[in-house]
């Protein structure tokens, strides 16, 4: 009889001559429904193409850069930075529309129910599907490091580009995907989810378009400060332009973090209450 | 249990899977069960029939965890399968009645995932054994998206079984098959249910599978059960219900103008029974020894606006079981008509 | 010569004793710029530059408020202006407390070359002498002169391989992947529930 499981009913039992094992801990459900959803990402004909529209706007701003002769004069560092932003953005975007449909989506297609009838935590289901968006993120870095070679090796900092890229990116990118999780769940639906994302992610985005004399006012330092784009890149633009060191940029990695910690709260808390069906 | 309900036991000491007492449950701040029982023991196959919006799918869902009853009390195993929900749905196996899949993966690593989560021993071997248990080991290594209705319905019921359930809680389990599918699938249940002891509860609105499989019935209607018990003995109940002589003979339905049942029903002429009616239509007995064509013009000579008769098959109609099932459930079909 | 004119004259010598007191109260200030030996003899876009400034005070008195910055200026003919150093230094501006009599105050200055083209290079020193409203100054040291050569920024031989080769990569995989799925797709009589 195996002791440890609670309730009327031994887990060890024999029928039609077979033992029947105890139900896996989370962590290997979270790591089955994450090689699932990377499968899905990576061996998919729809996840491919996701990838594919990465490389060409990737490659549309390399191309751009060797066209226009003004632009082919940019520092290397400026090229760096500018990649990097929008290697994240693109991340960003990514990782929203994959967690969107990582809840919402199945939903839609009636597959989420078998899922949440799946002897897991709930936590194993969300460790699961943001491991997904993992795999999703680290897919777009591989694809960004030759880019960031091509048009970044002749200068500098493009090791400290490349840093900024992973260590304060990620953060970023994984707090979107935890939003389209948690909007996914909330809403079951992967478009209501995905039209809501969109929205928080061209606010949050929006600040880092602004002038330089608008960000020097009271309200645009308090938003760089609040911001999780705009302590990100202005954490970029100080290591690859200006050359600080990446250890300084701890306010704007804590900043990211604390985003990230927030919209991982938000995505347990709507996850734990799945049912399959609106409550 | 709701005044007026029957209900009837089983024989002899028996492990009772699932129970439930006076389970009331909301959603969407609508009531959708209003009093719920029913006992599931092992090695039983009991189904839980009843109309469109009755809630059976809500009960299900308070059976595996996913609604937890704001009053009643529910045990599964002995467990509660809200609280204890890892617990219990390790031991049951579940088919939704809408069941999406992974149209890009093949039935084989489609049935690998679930093994994962479920923490088979031997994936492959186990795997092996459940598509060729649903009839589907040539088609291990074809998309899903290929499958047809019938097919996805055999997968879901492998995964299902994936684990090894003590349980298997089905949400219309033989719905769009065609009739060597559902035979198919009555015996495999039939097979689990009987040589491997492993518990059926599910739902269906086919009184033919539920007369065919199960052990004992459930009938719902408006989240409330209003009988339950073996499936002979409901029959009989049902028989008792019939009508007196007259009732016997050739069955026709009528359709009639909008609300003219009720005005109509008072006059029946000699030899003809009234057994059911409904908002525009109602169903009649008319006697053998009358010829239906004098009847109908008897009927529109008392001022019956017929507008079409349907003559019904007598050989599939009325069994017991159905003609209890029909007068349970005439007030939801109403309140659903109105 | 008569009383009118010895005043005027003296009143004439005072005038330009004033003024050449003013030059005299900025002429303390010197101010060298050398470039340091590890410069790159020929440097390009890209490429970090450090000087070396050292303000002397050759006065008699010590001078406080020193402010000491770099003036860039591009020569080449036609585009002759100012440079905004916005991306060229970190370092806009150095202050000194004070400079006693006789003594230096050196500053280090890195330069990034952000552009091409032939540039000068000065430092420039302003100090706030006695009166809170009298500024002495602005000395320049002599100008360095250095010629930025020009590096393509993007090398388009690195670039076009990658901005082809990447996507074509993964259309492949999506080809490969949608063919597969063909092959595996059951033919009409194998379909069936």
């Amino acid at each position: 009889m195996d002791e440890k499981m609670p309730g009327a009913i031994s887990m060890v039992r024999r029928r039609c001559g077979r033992s029947v094992p105890y139900p896996p801990r989370g962590l290997t459900g979270a790591l089955t429904i994450a090689s699932k959803e990377g499968s899905e990402l990576l061996m998919n004909q729809r996840g491919l193409l996701w990838l594919l529209v990465t490389c060409l706007v990737l490659s549309a701003f390399a191309l751009l850069l060797v066209s226009d002769t003004e632009l082919g004069l940019l520092d290397n560092a400026q090229v760096v930075y500018d990649m990097v932003g929008l290697v994240i953005s693109l991340g960003a975007l990514l990782t929203l529309v994959v967690g969107a449909d990582a809840i919402g989506g199945e939903q839609d297609r009636g597959s989420l129910v078998p899922l949440l009838l799946a002897p897991l935590p709930r936590s194993a289901l969300l460790l699961g599907k943001l491991g997904g968006q993992l795999v999703a993120w680290t897919a777009m870095l591989i694809i960004a490091l030759p880019y960031l070679w091509a048009v970044g090796s002749t200068g500098q900092n493009l090791a400290a580009g490349i840093a900024c890229l992973i260590l304060l990116g990620t953060p970023i990118v994984l707090m979107f995907g935890c939003l389209g999780l948690a909007l996914g769940a909330k809403f079951l639906s992967a478009r209501s989810a995905l039209t809501v994302g969109l929205v928080v992610l061209i606010l949050a985005a929006s600040p880092a378009m602004l002038g330089p004399g608008l960000r020097q006012t009271a309200i645009g330092v308090a938003v760089d400060w609040v911001n999780p784009f705009s302590a990100i890149l202005n954490a970029v633009d100080a290591v690859v332009i200006d050359s600080e060191p990446a250890l300084t940029q701890t306010t704007p990695f804590a900043v990211a973090f604390a985003w990230l910690l927030l919209a991982l709260w938000y995505a347990r808390r709507t996850v734990s209450r799945l049912t399959g069906s609106p409550q | 249990m709701a005044e007026g309900t029957v209900s009837a036991f089983l024989g002899g000491p028996q492990q009772i899977l699932v129970e439930l007492r006076s389970v009331e449950a909301w959603r969407s701040g609508i009531k959708i069960l209003g009093d719920v029982c029913l006992t599931v023991g092992a090695g039983e196959i009991y189904g839980l029939v009843g109309p469109n919006g009755a809630g059976k799918t809500t009960t299900l869902a308070v059976v595996v965890g996913l609604l937890a009853p704001s009053a009643g009390s529910a045990r599964v195993f002995g467990l509660d399968p809200v609280r204890q929900a890892e617990a219990v749905r390790a031991q049951v196996g579940v088919m939704p009645e809408r069941g999406g899949f992974y149209d890009w993966m093949t039935a084989s690593q489609y049935l690998r995932f679930f093994a994962g989560l479920y923490g088979s021993e031997c994936p492959p071997m186990e795997i092996s054994e459940r598509l060729a248990q649903v009839g589907l080991s040539s088609h291990r290594d074809l998309p899903i998206e290929t499958f047809s209705h019938g097919m996805r319905q055999r997968l879901g019921l492998a995964r299902a079984l994936i684990g090894n359930p003590e349980l298997l809680v089905l949400d219309e389990p033989t719905s769009g098959l065609d009739p060597r599918g559902r035979r198919e699938i009555h015996e495999l249940l039939l097979t689990l249910s009987h040589k491997c002891r492993i518990g059926v509860l599910m739902s269906t609105h086919i009184l033919d599978d539920a007369e065919r499989l199960c052990d004992r019935i459930g009938i719902i209607a408006s989240g409330v059960t209003v009988a339950e018990g073996a499936v002979p003995e409901l029959a009989n109940m049902g028989r008792d219900l019939e009508a007196p002589d007259q009732a016997r003979g050739d069955r026709y339905r009528l359709r009639l103008g909008d609300r003219e049942v009720e005005r109509a029903s008072q006059r029946l002429p000699t030899g003809v029974s009234l057994l059911h009616r409904e908002v525009d239509w109602c169903t009649v007995a008319v006697a053998a020894e009358y010829s239906p064509e004098v009847v109908w013009r008897e009927l529109m000579f008392l001022g019956w606006p017929i507008r079409e008769i349907q003559r019904l098959d007598t050989s599939s109609v009325k069994s017991g079981l159905e003609r209890l099932y029909l007068e349970l459930t005439k007030d939801t079909e109403q309140q659903q008509a109105a | 010569m008569s009383v009118v004119s010895i005043a005027a004259a003296f009143l004439l010598a005072a005038g330009l004793s004033g003024g050449s007191a003013s030059a005299a109260a900025a002429e303390p200030l010197k101010i060298e710029l050398i470039p340091s030996p590890s410069n790159p003899s020929a440097p390009r876009i890209g490429d970090a530059l450090m000087f070396r400034s050292v303000i002397r005070n050759d006065g008699q008195k010590a001078i406080s408020g020193v402010i000491a910055w770099v003036s860039l200026l591009e020569v080449d003919p036609g585009k002759e202006h100012p440079v905004d150093l916005e991306d060229w230094s970190a370092q806009k501006a150095v202050v000194l407390a004070q400079i006693a009599s006789g003594q230096t105050a050196e500053t280090k200055w890195h330069l990034r070359l952000i552009q091409s083209g032939k540039y000068w290079i000065s430092v420039v020193a302003a100090s706030t002498a006695d009166a809170v409203d009298r500024i002495s100054g602005p000395v320049a040291s002599p100008s360095v002169a250095f010629t930025v050569a020009s590096k393509p920024v993007v090398e388009t031989g690195r670039v076009l391989p990658i901005a082809s080769g990447v996507p074509l990569a993964i259309g492949a995989l999506l080809l490969w992947r949608g063919a597969r799925g063909r092959r595996r797709r059951p033919t009409p009589k194998d379909a069936g529930g």
